[in-house]
């Protein structure tokens, strides 16, 4: 890796720059002008997310064919590859989604609104860190950016107690996640002698375990908290139980996006399908990650529990991908890192989509209980039909694009010659569709008396609810293109 | 007809008819969802509004039901002509565009249909516009019932002729969710637990495809999600766990012996038109897997194996047969002569001969057929007498005759009596299996006899005898019936009158699977 100066350093990391003076706009836009109309923090945070975007493609200008590296800056810490554009843009997707679906949140935040879009921002800003980096400290930057954005946006709901208790959760779980990454990340350190991920990738194709197996492990153990993977999925369930909406939507969306994205440049291109010891864990991470929230979800009762463990089901999906991020016998990829990054923004578009239909039908005051959405679809047909496209594509079922997501993450871990785990995730998913089955039948069979439901959602909030939920049915139908650009992506890690 | 001359295979190639990009199987399976997309938005409030919304469900039955004659007169008049000396093509209506190019292994949009495929596809689009005739009755969300429906409609004719596996199983669990609501919505009894039953069916069979078909198109060495490249050759015990698993996945739906229950549970607790759709599409549905797919791509395995198909298709035609004759039920009883007549399919499997394969055609034709009017009329007498049981019924000939004839033709066309559709599938059938399989043939028809009593009784309990008070005021079929269930008998009597229309298109398709060499 080339080390470049100063102003490619600026350059590669232009996305995170201008999302952090878009927050820091935002924030003393909210401190000092009172009154500022809260349409306008909607605005700065999209003409930020959107220029983040336009920052990355800028930076993808210069890219060297034979390295397919535009740009690489902080001896190596930073890097603008076709990878990091994937990324950069998918996180900016995310955090625009994130901002123009924030009205619903109004009411249970207030005056808090703007302190939540410069959180929002600032989250958005670590996930292009992370996206960004090729080295353990940016890693380790990025998600100390990350996380603790994303604690403050859940925190600032404090008027609700399930809120505080859910930041609690994400404190004390994301914590331990964080330390048992840094100490996984400590010991591979020790054994490489460096921090450069593609460095500790040549070292470690040569190295012994047990010990360099410990550090792969812990590592993998740190970020699966990030997916919201069982085990570790007690923030990911305390925030979609408790958070507003349209909150939950944003802070879990973006924990994923940013968590899927680490997986695949910190395992993939850092680490290597070879190391057997991390991939046979993820095998095993990936069938508990999957089978536990789908057997739990058989006895919810609350539509906001099934949603969060779908997010966990969906953790144990992306782990599997690793299992087929290597080649095959024949020596060409089995196409996991294509499954991965095709899968994450399906699964996250799903994720956000159901939360931001409950944040709609909150604010018009229907429960979160299954029995509160009964005859939905005669009383508000809109939420119904955005709330089933959500649920749906969370559950995999066709014709979202989780379902082909899901087909491809199978028929990669198949190809890396773990049927057996493809099995036990495969049959995960088609248990946590009975759930979704379940909802389902409340919100179009069952019948109450209930009127009619005159919904005061704010337009934006419930249009942006209605493009993500169809933006599931479009990425099945554009799935060459998109598969196309994960490809793409793909390439730069091997 | 010469059909054991037209059976042999031929090995020269001849070209046949225009080739010009085509989209028949395009319209004929999105058409309806695009309609049920359409009423989705339309209010449902007044008589008015529900009236358009079931003519807009009429309509896309009725489409669909249009294409799917034009793909199967085009391909059948495509088969005589090779007849001629040649191998018919069969892909005069394919339509592939590229889908997922760019990752390691491809997918595309690829839609086509052998004679197995046309042969269910006629059977499913007729049935499917019977049954949008028959939703017409309903009251009661009419918009649901609509939109499932056709959604219902366009993924079983997908299934038929997908040839990539993503389509395929798109295809295969898009159902899931309508089919749930469908009974949770419209059904009877315990319907919860039959819809819950019947989606773990579908979910667990989607399991066992997908990985079946992630076994194949990796093994296979192709890389390729494509199912036209039969038959496939897999490495060790590859070839072994990939048919084991395509098997159970479609043999949950056929509802063979022991597998039946959730199917008779569906066919019981659903209202008439769910009961028809049970009862006559579903199981074909999974017979047409068995087929085309199971036995097309391992045609070999399917050999070895044939033991175990006659052993079930005995075990099934005589446990159904039984179960009949001590069913007290109308619609169960049905159902477990729908059974049987599935079981007698699964001796054509275990034939594995030309003959018998298209003999296995021609009877899942017939059986969809036969089931379709005898629920339909089984959930008409339930409506009309309030009663469910066959004890409780009697003399209904009086007030009934039109549902007696109708109720006549449906059972003689399971019976596989002459003129009718039955009797040539039944006819071929056991000429192609019997000398493979003699004792389980001779089980099988033992077995068929004492269902076709069964059914026969059941007409006489119901029909005849003396007039009753308590049935004096109950109607007979009015036009609207006499509309729907028409069109099915007479299919059905096309099908016994003019079987000939098809041969060459049906075993074009039954050699296609027991040869898939000989095709390419």
């Amino acid at each position: 890796m080339s080390v470049a100066g100063a102003p490619s350093l600026l350059q590669a990391t232009l996305p995170t720059w201008i999302l952090l003076l878009g927050a820091l706009l935002t924030a003393l836009l909210g401190w000092r002008v009172e009154r500022f109309p809260l349409g306008g923090h909607r605005v700065i945070g999209t003409v930020a997310g959107a220029a983040a975007m336009a920052a990355a493609v800028g930076a993808f200008h210069g890219v060297t064919p034979a390295t397919q590296v535009a740009l690489s800056a902080g001896s190596g810490a930073v890097v603008a590859d076709r990878f990091s554009l994937f990324a950069v843009i998918l996180v900016c997707s995310v955090g625009i989604v994130a901002v123009l679906g924030s009205g619903t949140a109004t009411e249970r935040l207030g005056a808090r609104m703007p302190g939540y879009h410069a959180l929002l921002l600032t989250a958005t800003a670590g996930g292009t860190v992370v996206a960004l980096q090729w080295e353990m400290g940016a890693l380790v930057a990025g998600l100390a950016l990350l996380l603790p954005s994303l604690v403050g946006m859940v925190a600032l709901e404090k008027t609700t107690e399930g809120a505080g208790e859910a930041a609690l959760a994400q404190v004390a779980v994301g914590g331990l996640c964080l330390g048992v990454l840094l100490f996984g990340l400590s010991i591979i350190y020790g054994a490489t002698g460096t921090t450069d991920l593609a460095v500790a990738r040549t070292a470690l194709a040569h190295a012994s375990p047990p010990l360099e197996g410990l550090g792969l492990a812990l590592t993998l153990l740190g970020l699966a908290f990030l997916v919201g993977a069982a085990p570790l999925h007690r923030g990911v369930l305390a925030v979609a139980r408790s958070s507003q909406g349209a909150v939950a939507a944003s802070v879990l969306g973006i924990s994923v996006t940013a968590g899927g994205i680490v997986l695949v440049r910190v395992l993939v291109s850092g680490f290597t399908a070879s190391l057997r010891p991390w991939v046979v864990l993820a095998g095993v991470l990936a069938l508990v990650a999957s089978l536990y929230p789908a057997l739990v979800s058989l006895a919810a009762t609350s539509v906001r529990r099934v949603i969060g463990l779908g997010a966990s089901l969906q953790g144990g999906f992306l782990l599997m991908a690793l299992l087929g991020s290597g080649t095959g016998r024949d020596g060409r990829p089995e196409g996991g890192v294509e499954a991965l990054l095709f899968g994450l923004p399906v699964f996250v578009l799903s994720l956000m989509a159901s939360l931001q239909a409950l944040g709609i039908l909150e604010g018009d005051g229907v429960g979160a209980r299954v029995a509160d959405l009964r005859g939905l679809a005669r009383r508000s047909p809109l939420a119904a039909g955005l709330l089933t496209l959500g649920l749906a594509g969370l559950a995999g079922l066709p014709p979202m694009a989780g379902f082909l997501g899901r087909i491809l993450i199978v028929q990669s871990a198949v190809g890396g010659g773990y049927p057996w785990v493809a099995a036990g995730v495969l049959a995960a998913s088609l248990i946590y569709a009975i759930p979704i089955l379940r909802i389902l039948a409340a919100i179009f069979v069952e019948d109450d008396e209930e009127p009619a439901l005159v919904s005061g959602a704010p337009l934006l909030g419930v249009l942006t609810a209605g493009a993500t939920a169809f933006l599931g049915v479009v990425a099945m139908v554009l799935a060459g293109p998109l598969t196309f650009a994960a490809h793409l992506a793909a390439l730069s890690l091997r | 007809m010469n059909l054991l001359a037209q059976a042999a295979p031929s090995t020269a190639t001849t070209t046949a008819g225009a080739n010009f990009p085509t989209i028949v199987f395009t319209l004929m399976v999105w058409l309806p969802v695009v309609l049920a997309l359409a009423a989705l938005v339309m209010p449902e409030r007044t008589a008015e509004q529900r009236s358009r919304i079931r003519a807009l469900g009429a309509s896309g039955a009725g489409g669909a039901l249009f294409f799917a004659i034009w793909a199967v007169q085009t391909q059948a008049a495509a088969a005589v002509a090779g007849n001629g000396g040649g191998i018919p093509s069969t892909d005069q209506l394919q339509e592939t565009h590229g889908w997922l190019t760019a990752l390691p292994f491809t997918s595309s949009y690829q839609l086509n249909a052998s004679g197995v495929s046309l042969a269910l596809v006629l059977l499913f689009a007729v049935v499917f516009f019977a049954l949008a005739l028959a939703a017409w009755k309903n009251q009661h969300r009419v918009k649901l019932l609509t939109v499932c429906l056709l959604t219902v409609e366009t993924s079983f004719l997908g299934v038929l002729v997908s040839f990539d596996w993503v389509l395929f199983l798109l295809f295969w669990l898009l159902p899931v969710a309508p089919v749930y609501l469908l009974v949770r919505g419209f059904g009877r009894g315990e319907h919860p637990r039959a819809a819950g039953r019947h989606a773990a069916g579908t979910l667990v069979s989607a399991a066992l495809l997908t990985l079946a078909a992630t076994l194949i198109s990796f093994q296979g060495g192709a890389r390729s999600f494509s199912m036209g490249g039969t038959p496939v050759t897999l490495h060790g015990a590859g070839t072994g766990v990939a048919f084991w698993l395509l098997t159970a996945a479609f043999l949950l739906p056929m509802a063979v012996v022991p597998l039946h229950g959730a199917l008779l549970d569906l066919e019981e607790d659903g209202t008439g038109v769910l009961a028809a759709l049970f009862a006559s599409l579903l199981p074909s549905l999974g017979a047409y897997g068995l087929l085309e797919v199971a036995v097309g791509f391992f045609p070999t395995t399917a050999v070895d194996l044939s033991l175990f198909f006659a052993v079930l298709a005995v075990a099934t035609v005589l446990w159904s047969a039984l179960a009949a004759l001590r069913c007290d039920d109308l619609r169960r009883l049905i159902g477990y002569a729908g059974n049987a007549l599935m079981g007698v399919v699964l001796l054509g499997v275990a034939g594995h001969t030309t003959i018998a394969l298209t003999g296995a055609l021609y009877l899942l034709i017939a059986r969809g057929l036969a089931m379709a009017v005898l629920m339909l009329l089984a959930s008409g007498i339930q409506e009309r007498t309030r009663r469910t049981r066959i004890s409780q019924l009697g003399g209904l000939m009086w007030q009934m005759p039109h549902t007696a004839a109708f109720w006549l033709a449906g059972i003689l066309t399971a019976a596989g009596v002459p003129l009718l559709g039955g009797f040539l599938g039944m006819f071929l059938l056991f000429a192609g299996a019997f000398p493979a399989h003699r004792w389980a043939t001779a089980a099988v028809l033992a077995g068929m006899v004492l269902v076709v009593g069964g059914l026969v009784w059941a007409a006489q309990r119901i029909f005849m005898g003396g007039e009753r008070e308590a049935f004096a005021r109950v109607r007979d079929l009015g036009p609207l019936e006499l509309t729907y269930l028409g069109i099915l008998v007479a299919v059905s009597f096309f099908f016994g009158i003019y079987p000939d229309h098809f041969t060459a298109l049906f075993i074009n398709g039954a050699d296609h699977v027991l040869f898939p060499a000989t095709y390419g």
